[in-house]
């Protein structure tokens, strides 16, 4: 007689099992089989869901309310206030970058409407519409491209990753320095913001041990803060810069 | 957690909040903070940082409004926030609990028969009940990942659906399905000096 596994009984206790009426008439003929089964229910009984203790609304208002900031249309917030603060300084620095952003300032105002319709998940980007209506320096457009086919197979394999994508990483983070700085001069802050954060997520691909556990915990940072999806906005940007241009 | 659209009240909150108005974030909060508590709740299995948790993720919503797509609900993105930061508070304590004291591994568990069954319990379920019960509980409970008490807590307890635990985890299915069966396997083997009968 063929026994089923643990994982068959648990998956099948959990009504998350394909093989379901075949567990079920194995149980009926298999002492050794309906004793595990029963243990793996009983187990789940025993740990059924607590009771949870209802939060007290007002005070966790009170104490978030202190936390939020003003979000106003002229704070292109597509990037959080975390991802900005290193910005502010080089603002300030470069007068000529705050009147780029002026000048462009309908573009950003557009830009943030069309942001709003996209999505959290990775796909289904519809957003365009140039983030400034400075050329793109070609290098930088070449690199954002390898980024995002990293960043892709990083994020859609399994397990550790490999010594080739590490490489590729490590390659990437020290030309993804010279990039931020370019981005800066030339008053582009939000792709300059966008590059300091792929900088970040790059150096822990770096630096982190090359266990599968890291890796995981990369993949989820990497989709928690958006970063793929501010590449494909920028290189998407970038595509439609370049239509616009050749027509 | 469904997909459904979301009503008039927040649409129109959300455009509020992104108009400079942050009071009109409380009617999200209203409406989604107990929910987003109880599952940060399974995951850290304990109020002061479920409520912890439950905060982080509204305030990292809050900051990534603009970015959010309307079309699905407030309630699955938030829960989805909830559940990184969760996982990430667990983790947190875990390293600073290694980093202070004797890891949990390391410590003396029910599984090498240091609870008893009270003495009077007709059943190992009955005696499960009792205060002691808890502790076992619980000590079990720490005997998991992050990932393995979330996956299992959220499917058991909260009853989600795997395919929604796998996206807000960023695993496959079948790694989320993995974690929640290798889950339920320490449960159980945690159980079994206590539960006599069973194997
Ligand atoms: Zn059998």
């Amino acid at each position: 007689m063929k026994h089923f596994s643990e994982d068959d009984l648990i998956a099948y206790q959990l009504h998350e099992s394909s093989d379901e009426s075949a567990i079920h008439r194995h149980l009926e003929e298999c002492k050794d089989c309906a004793a595990l089964s029963e243990s793996i229910a009983e187990t789940l009984r025993v740990f059924s869901a607590e009771p949870f203790p209802q939060p007290d609304l007002e005070h966790n208002w009170q104490r978030l309310r202190g936390n939020l900031s003003v979000l106003t249309p002229e704070h292109p917030s597509r990037l959080s206030i975390l991802r900005w603060h290193w910005a502010w300084p080089a603002i300030g620095l470069v007068a000529a970058a705050l009147i780029v952003m002026a000048g462009v300032g309908l573009h950003l105002h557009h830009e943030q409407r069309t942001k709003l319709h996209l999505a959290l998940d990775n796909h289904a980007i519809n957003g365009h519409g140039p983030l400034t209506t400075q050329p793109t320096d070609p290098a930088i457009a070449d690199h954002l491209d390898a980024a995002e086919r990293l960043l892709t197979e990083v994020n859609n394999s399994q397990g550790s990753l490999d010594q080739t994508t590490r490489e590729q990483a490590h390659t990437l983070l020290l030309k993804n320095a010279v990039y931020v700085h370019t981005a800066r001069d030339s008053g582009d802050v939000a792709e300059a913001a966008v590059l300091e954060n792929l900088g970040r997520v790059l150096t822990t691909l770096d630096n982190e041990p090359p266990t599968e556990r890291s890796a995981w915990r990369l993949r989820l940072e990497m989709n928690t803060n958006g970063l793929l999806l501010d590449i494909r906005i920028l290189r998407q940007n970038d595509d439609d810069k370049n239509q616009g241009a050749a027509q | 957690m469904s997909n459904r659209r979301m009503d008039r009240a927040e649409t129109e909150a959300i455009r509020e909040v992104l108009g400079g108005n942050r009071d009109a974030y409380r009617v999200l909060m209203d409406r989604h903070f107990s929910s987003v508590a109880r599952v940060a709740f399974r995951i850290t299995g304990n109020k002061e940082d479920a409520e912890e948790a439950a905060q982080e993720a509204f305030l990292r919503a809050y900051n990534k409004l603009p970015t959010f797509r309307q079309d699905s609900a407030f309630s699955t993105w938030i829960t989805r926030i909830a559940m990184n930061t969760s996982i990430n508070l667990v983790e947190r304590r875990k390293r600073d609990l290694s980093y202070h004291a004797p890891r949990i591994a390391d410590e003396p568990s029910a599984a090498d028969g240091t609870v008893r069954v009270a003495d009077g319990h007709a059943s190992p379920e009955g005696a499960l009940l009792s205060l002691e019960a808890a502790t076992l509980r619980h000590e079990a409970m720490a005997g998991l990942t992050p990932m393995e008490r979330a996956a299992f807590t959220l499917r058991h307890m909260e009853e989600i659906p795997m395919t929604e635990i796998a996206t807000a985890l960023n695993i496959t299915v079948n790694s989320a399905k993995q974690a929640v069966f290798r889950a339920v396997g320490k449960l159980r083997r945690s159980l079994a000096p206590v539960a006599g009968g069973l194997r």
